[in-house]
């Protein structure tokens, strides 16, 4: 019988070693080498002198270049997750009805977030461009990405637009989990479609919603790709597209400062962090009562 | 309800009925258009000549093959589609498989210590990538991993969201199966290999079709890793974004560009998209 188990167990270390080690060595490892780094003057050819102390966080704390990517990433994550919110649920209710080719319109909504974001982004600057097909269309000649004023509010129309099929298909498996009976109540009180939706079906999606918010949210605090397509990397014009992503890249392989990097990666982990754990107290903690 | 209750309002609610459907299809054709007139346009514009490219026309006049041809011979981007998909199928195989044998591991087997191991594998999910970047490009760069191939598929053998998501696949099979092998003398692996695997083709299904997305459409990692310096080691995605840098005018090569970065997934999502779809509920639900 020991032998047995012994043999169990053995088999069990095997199968899980490998994942372990990559995640011991690439995850919590880095975890708190990141810390560390973070202390020191570090730059590409590693530790450059014995001295220690928080100099980094105080450069970050006190870069203007970091309050404004974190000025830009809130306008951003505040325009952006109402907007896919929105737009996800008004997809899903419509995907919802009984119509032909639904599963096509479905497909055909959700493609865009499962299509490379370097590409959508491409198209887009084709497309937002200064006599592009948008401009001709509304009659103007803004160059939406390339305009300081604009170009987080691009982003922010087109990864709503990118992301809203995503959202959809998490609207449509909580609208389909909502019995029906409920809805037959409805009708016999012969109450409106319009006050159905907002007296019924709306509360009824309150984990759907509070899901999607915190999903959504992490992934917009996140923003990197778009904002480093747009600019070519460089976060312009005049900082508009410095996200704070992107100010961690461009302090380690721009200004070759990782101790500034590791800091600034430290501080916004803990923004995040603080960020997620308050919604999940506030609007979480009403969801499970 | 009774018929008589019923009866009084089905010729007011047949009409708005109609009404509704009519509505609803004239919004879905609306939104569809937004969805597909970019795709459509970015095609067709891959087919026109540079000057033509200017001009807000959906079809090119003339109609040419130039753009495809400059970024297939001048632009190497058959290089990069040949990075792109050696790293694709080399990450999905080595992840799902070592996600598969991980999870099947948590679990079926007992070992002291599993829960600890697992509450690891969870916690590796709350580590953003933005932390762990300077970490990780510094360890690889010790190890001269840094401007090849090795170092990304080192990070990415496997995922912690796979493992987990082949470990909740596993827990819902009975039992029954693995002691019917274990009868006929089966040892763990091949339990594994030739019951569990098979009975968990769903989820593998849906597994594989992610990951393989993830990674042809990852930016992040390959930037950092070889994404500065020799082009010869681009992914399609680096490839695009340069082109895109440098020749930002060039449209008609852009658009091309474009459409190979998406085609292979668009062709991938046509022919398995209920995995697709299920995969990302799923993963969303229960993750």
């Amino acid at each position: 019988m020991f032998g047995v188990r012994l043999r169990e167990a053995g088999w069990g270390y095997g199968f899980v070693a490998v994942p372990i080690a990559v995640f011991g060595l690439f995850f919590v490892y880095p975890f708190g080498y990141a810390l560390y780094i973070s202390f020191f003057h570090w730059g590409i050819l590693g530790k450059q002198s014995a001295g220690t102390g928080t100099f980094n966080y105080a450069k970050v704390i006190h870069d203007p270049v970091f309050h404004t990517a974190l000025k830009n990433i809130a306008e951003y994550a505040v325009g952006v997750v109402p907007l896919t919110m929105a737009l996800g649920l008004s997809l899903a209710l419509v995907i919802n009805q009984k119509i032909r080719g639904r599963n096509f319109f479905r497909s055909a909504f959700y493609f865009p977030s499962i299509a490379s974001s370097v590409a959508i982004t491409t198209i887009a600057l084709y497309i937002f461009n200064a006599s592009g097909l948008f401009n001709h269309i509304i009659g103007s000649h803004t160059p939406w990405f390339q305009n300081a004023p604009t170009v987080i509010w691009a982003i922010v129309g087109l990864n709503s637009w990118t992301s809203a099929g995503t959202a959809m298909l998490y609207y449509l498996a909580a609208l389909q989990s909502i019995p029906t009976d409920v809805y037959e109540a409805a009708a016999v009180d012969n109450t409106g479609g319009w006050r159905t939706f907002w007296k019924i079906t709306f509360p009824l999606l309150r984990p759907a919603h509070f899901f999607i918010l915190v999903v959504f949210g992490i992934g917009a605090l996140k923003l990197f790709d778009q904002a480093f397509v747009v600019s070519a990397g460089q976060g312009g014009p005049n900082y508009s597209t410095y996200t704070p992503v992107l100010y961690i890249y461009k302090e380690a392989f721009t200004s070759f400062d990782f101790g500034v990097a590791a800091a600034a990666g430290t501080i916004y982990f803990v923004i995040i962090f603080a960020l997620t754990f308050v919604a999940r107290m506030t609007v979480g903690r009403q969801e499970s009562a | 309800m009774s018929a008589g209750a019923a009866s009084q309002y089905i010729p007011a609610r047949a009409r708005s009925e109609v009404a509704r459907k009519a509505f609803f299809y004239a919004v879905i054709v609306l939104v569809a258009a937004i969805f597909f007139v970019p795709f459509i346009y970015t095609l067709t514009t891959s087919f026109k000549t540079l000057p033509d490219a200017a001009n807000v026309t959906f079809l090119p006049h003339p109609w040419t093959t130039s753009a495809w041809h400059t970024i297939w011979t001048q632009y190497d981007f058959k290089t990069y589609i040949k990075n792109s998909v050696f790293l694709a199928v080399v990450i999905t195989v080595c992840s799902i498989f070592l996600s598969g044998l991980g999870g099947y591991a948590f679990a079926r087997l007992k070992f002291p210590g599993r829960e600890l191991l697992f509450l690891l594998v969870l916690g590796t999910l709350m580590i953003p990538d933005q932390l762990r970047l300077i970490p990780v490009f510094v360890m690889l760069t010790n190890w001269h991993l840094i401007g090849n191939f090795n170092g990304y598929i080192l990070i990415n053998l496997v995922s912690a969201g796979n493992l987990f998501f082949m470990r909740q696949y596993f827990l819902t099979i009975p039992k029954d199966f693995e002691e019917a092998a274990k009868l006929d003398g089966a040892g763990y692996f091949k339990t594994f290999w030739r019951v569990m695997l098979p009975l968990s083709l769903p989820a593998i299904s849906a597994l594989v079709i992610l990951q393989f997305q993830g990674t042809w459409n990852d930016f992040f990692w390959p930037l950092i890793l070889f994404g500065q310096g020799n082009p010869s080691h681009y992914t399609i995605q680096l490839g695009l974004a340069e082109l895109n840098f440098q020749y930002g005018v060039l449209w008609p090569e852009i658009c091309a560009g474009s459409i190979i970065a998406i085609l292979p997934i668009l062709a991938i999502f046509v022919a398995f998209q209920r995995y697709f779809i299920s995969g990302v509920v799923s993963a969303g639900v229960k993750g």
